[in-house]
């Protein structure tokens, strides 16, 4: 958008951290300050401590009453187990399976298995609609997302799941479809990133992503309750 | 912050506490639904903010840290962030109709800007953004409290886009410097 004036460079990290937070920023100078957040723990905390600054002015803003959203709230957030799950729709791409560290099989709908242990991420991003929960179960090696937020991709395009681990190199679990998807994955563990992709109808022509990456997540252990 | 009530909450729904989540959305809901009508002007996109917002609280409340600051303030920031995304991403002539709207929602009473609770932590703010021009703390408040991008404050405020950018920008410093102080 505008040329950012000369200011000396803590102060314009500072006031760049300011304009984030007051909200002023068009969409692209938007993300990039929230990807400079993430790979600059400086620059995040310049942003908390506006965030606290300017909090009084909240204060102004009076309660209103809010309709009771719950209800829809945990239906995103707890699917229930026994629930018939429908439009499931995952392909393997055919390099992505030969190429995959993991081995992956794609597995009928089937309840998740609510005990063992378990490894859970969210991927989101700060400005992407698409929120997609995962969850591995680490006996049976089953994992599920279930997208928790946003739309399909358009025509023409798919989203493609990669599972990266510490060599760095995306793997390919297959295309994303619709609202949910168990697969079978041997081997996960806490640290591994799942990301999520926008590509071409049927998926990366290549072993690697090619569009952007919409969302991701590390899979961490699933604290219990 | 040893009484904020609504970071203990977090707290507990960051274990994944289901009951506490259901408190949690009792005690602050109501503020954060004004939050977001007051950013995005009609009730049924505050709604599905809001359903957003409690969504994305249960998934990241692990990454609330207390020591940083309180629970009310982390929530405010994540509806805000929300709001603010999804008005810069309408179409522009959809941003245009609609400020309207949020102008009409939120200056019902006189004075709406400058009118600000003057208790305890707010005090400072008042006083600081007291020390600036009246024409510069009004743009603050108007981007805080509405949304209002830079666009939309060198309209209201009939300067070219980079001139308004240079004074928040002088005068965001000056703020933080009276705060800090």
């Amino acid at each position: 958008m505008t040329q950012r004036p000369a200011l000396p460079p803590d102060d314009d990290a500072d006031a760049l951290a300011a304009e984030y937070v007051l909200g002023v920023l068009d969409l692209p100078d938007r993300q990039a300050a929230e990807a400079r957040a993430k790979a600059d723990p400086a620059f995040a905390a310049r942003i908390t401590a506006w965030e606290a600054r300017l909090a009084p002015l909240a204060d102004d803003i009076a309660p209103l009453p809010a309709p009771d959203l719950l209800p829809q709230i945990e239906a995103r957030l707890f699917p229930k187990p026994a629930r018939p799950r429908r439009g499931f729709s995952w392909r393997f791409l055919a390099g992505g399976l030969t190429a995959a560290a993991l081995a992956l099989a794609l597995l009928l709908a089937q309840d998740p298995p609510s005990e063992g242990p378990q490894l859970t991420a969210s991927l989101t991003a700060e400005t992407q609609a698409l929120q997609i929960a995962a969850r591995y179960d680490v006996e049976t090696g089953t994992l599920t997302l279930t997208r928790e937020g946003g739309a399909p991709a358009a025509a023409g395009q798919d989203y493609q799941l990669w599972a990266i681990g510490a060599d760095g190199v995306p793997a390919s679990l297959g295309l994303l479809r619709d609202a949910a998807v168990t697969v079978e994955a041997q081997g996960l563990a806490p640290g591994i990133v799942l990301a999520v992709s926008l590509e071409p109808a049927g998926g990366s022509p290549l072993a690697v992503p090619t569009g952007p990456v919409l969302v991701t997540g590390a899979l961490a252990e699933a604290t219990s309750g | 912050m040893t009484e904020d009530a609504i970071g203990t909450l977090l707290m507990k729904v960051a274990g994944s506490d289901r009951a506490a989540f259901r408190r949690l959305y009792a005690e602050s809901s109501a503020k954060l639904f004004a939050v977001l009508l007051r950013i995005l002007g009609t009730r049924a996109e505050a709604e599905d903010a809001l359903q957003e917002v409690y969504t994305r609280v249960w998934l990241r409340a692990g990454r609330y840290d207390p020591a940083r600051g309180a629970g009310m303030t982390w929530l405010v920031a994540i509806a805000r962030n929300l709001a603010i995304d999804r008005l810069r991403s309408r179409p522009a002539s959809r941003t245009e109709a609609d400020s309207e709207v949020i102008d009409t929602l939120a200056d019902d009473r006189p004075d709406a800007e400058n009118r600000l609770l003057v208790l305890g932590e707010a005090r400072r703010i008042v006083d600081c953004l007291g020390q600036l021009e009246p024409d510069r703390s009004a743009a603050i408040q108007g981007a805080y409290l509405k949304g209002l991008s830079y666009q939309q404050l060198a309209e209201r405020h009939g300067v070219p886009l980079n001139t308004m950018r240079t004074w928040l920008r002088r005068s965001l410093l000056r703020l933080r410097e009276c705060m800090d102080q």
